[in-house]
C-alpha cells in the first residue's frame, strides 16, 4: 500500500473502469485549465503575451504566474484573480467520475470515506520547518514519509525529530540520494548506519540473511527505498497542488571532512529516532 | 508459464520482483533490462508476454518506452511498478499510453501477481 491518488484507489478496489477513470481525467483536463489558458480566458493576457511568457521561460526556469509578474504583463492582483478563479472552477476526480456516470453522487462520499481510511497510514504528523524555506510542507512529508516507510517496507518505529539548519552532511556513513525538481528544486540524502542498512535489504530482498550480499547490492536497497520514499512524497504533494519530480537515485558517501551544503541551499537535517536505538539522518538540501 | 521481462535500474527492486513473480510458480522470468532502451530490446529478443517496468530509470525512462513498445505492438501488455504510481498525472499518462495497471511501490506480493493474473 502506497501514497495513492483517488482514481487509483477507485480503480484498484474495481470501483471504476480503466475506460470511465479516463474519460473523467479528459474532462478534467478541459475544464482546469492552466494558469496561461485560465488567465487568456478571464482576458488578462494575450496570445502574444503567452508567446512572449513561454519565450522567457525557455531561457529562465520560472512559473507562468512569476515570469508573467516579473515581465509587468500581470500585477499581484491578477494572479490571485486568476488564482482565485482556478480554485472555484477547479473539477476534481471524484465529481468528474459522478459526470461521466462512473459513479454515482450518492457513492461518492462513502468512497471517498473508504479512501481516507486507507490513506490514514500516510497522513502526514507536523514538522516545523524554518522561517523562509519555500515550500515547507514538501519537506515534512519529506521527513514523514522516511519515517512511515520505515514501518510499512521496515517494520521499524521510527520518530522524527526537530528539523535544524546545518551547513555539511556528516562523514562516514553511506548515504541515498534523490534529486527532487518541479515546483521544488531540492535533492533529499538519507545516511543509513549498517545495522539499519542490512534491515533494509532483507526488507526488500525478501531474505532471511543478507550476510553474503555484496555492498553493491545492501547500498542498491537503501538507494531503492529512498526512490520509494521520494515516489511517495511526489504523490503526496500533487494531493497538494505541487508537481514534484524525482531523478533516478545516486549514491554518496561524504569523506572524513563531510559534505558541503551548497551556498544556494538550505541544509535541512532531520534525525530519525528508530525504536531499536539506532537513528538514521536526513538532510535536505533545499536552493534558497 | 507466461514469460515475462522485468525492467528496473535498481538490482534490488529487480530481485524483489523476479523472487514474487517465480515464486508464484505461474510466471517465468526471461529476462532482465536495467532502463527503457534495455527493456525494448529484451522485448525483441524475448517476446514475453508481459513486462513489468518502472517509470524512473537513467537513460530511456518507462514513459519513454511504454510509447516505443505500444507503437512496436499494440498488444504489449505492459505493467508500471513505479514509486510514482501516486501521482495523478503519471497515472493517467501511462494508462492513456496503453500500461494495463500500475502498481504502486511500496506493494504486497499479492497486489503484483492479481495484476499480472488479470492480464
Amino acid at each position: 500500500m502506497a501514497v495513492k491518488f483517488f482514481g487509483q484507489y477507485l480503480l484498484d478496489q474495481g470501483a471504476v473502469t480503466t475506460e470511465l477513470l479516463l474519460k473523467a481525467v479528459e474532462l478534467q483536463d478541459s475544464v482546469n485549465l492552466k494558469f496561461g489558458a485560465t488567465a487568456q480566458a478571464l482576458n488578462l493576457v494575450t496570445e502574444s503575451d503567452v508567446k512572449r511568457i513561454h519565450n522567457a521561460q525557455r531561457v529562465e526556469d520560472a512559473l507562468f504566474g512569476d515570469m508573467a509578474l516579473k515581465l509587468g504583463i500581470l500585477n499581484e492582483e491578477q494572479i490571485g484573480q486568476v488564482l482565485k478563479h482556478q480554485q472555484r472552477s477547479h473539477l476534481r476526480i471524484g465529481e468528474a467520475l459522478v459526470q461521466v456516470g462512473a459513479l454515482t453522487a450518492g457513492d461518492l462520499p462513502r468512497l471517498l470515506e473508504q479512501f481516507r481510511e486507507d490513506q490514514a497510514l500516510y497522513t502526514t504528523s507536523h514538522t516545523v520547518i524554518p522561517a523562509g524555506v519555500l515550500h515547507p510542507e514538501v519537506w515534512e512529508f519529506c521527513a514523514d514519509l522516511s519515517a512511515k516507510m520505515l514501518l510499512r517496507i521496515v517494520g521499524l518505529q521510527c520518530h522524527v525529530g526537530d528539523c535544524v539548519l546545518v551547513d555539511r552532511l556528516a562523514p562516514g556513513a553511506f548515504v541515498a540520494g534523490v534529486t527532487l525538481a518541479g515546483m521544488v528544486s531540492a535533492s533529499y540524502h538519507l545516511a543509513v548506519p549498517d545495522e539499519l542498512r542490512n534491515r533494509i535489504a532483507r526488507a526488500l530482498l525478501l531474505e532471511d540473511d543478507v550476510s553474503g550480499e555484496s555492498e553493491e547490492v545492501l547500498e542498491d536497497t537503501v538507494l531503492e527505498f529512498a526512490n520509494i520514499v521520494c515516489g511517495n512524497v511526489a504523490a503526496k504533494a500533487s494531493q497538494y497542488g505541487k508537481r514534484v519530480e524525482i531523478r533516478p537515485p545516486f549514491a554518496l558517501r561524504p569523506g572524513s571532512g563531510g559534505m558541503a551544503v551548497p551556498a544556494e541551499c538550505y541544509g535541512l537535517f532531520f534525525p530519525l529516532h528508530l525504536a531499536d536505538g539506532g537513528c538514521a539522518e536526513l538532510t535536505l538540501f533545499v536552493r534558497r | 508459464m507466461k514469460k515475462v521481462v522485468i525492467a528496473d535500474d535498481s538490482i534490488a527492486s529487480a530481485r524483489h520482483l523476479e523472487k514474487i513473480i517465480t515464486g508464484s510458480g505461474e510466471f517465468e522470468v526471461v529476462a532482465q533490462a536495467r532502463n527503457g532502451l534495455e527493456a525494448i530490446q529484451m522485448y525483441r529478443a524475448h517476446h514475453p508476454e508481459i513486462i513489468c517496468m518502472d517509470m524512473n530509470m537513467p537513460g530511456m525512462d518507462g514513459i519513454t518506452a511504454l510509447r516505443t513498445l505500444v507503437a512496436l505492438d499494440k498488444e504489449v501488455k505492459v505493467v508500471m511498478v513505479t514509486s510514482l504510481g501516486g501521482v495523478g498525472d503519471k497515472f493517467t499518462e501511462a494508462l492513456k499510453l496503453g500500461a494495463k495497471a500500475i502498481v504502486s511501490k511500496p506493494f504486497q506480493p499479492e497486489d503484483l501477481l492479481k495484476a499480472l493474473r488479470e492480464l
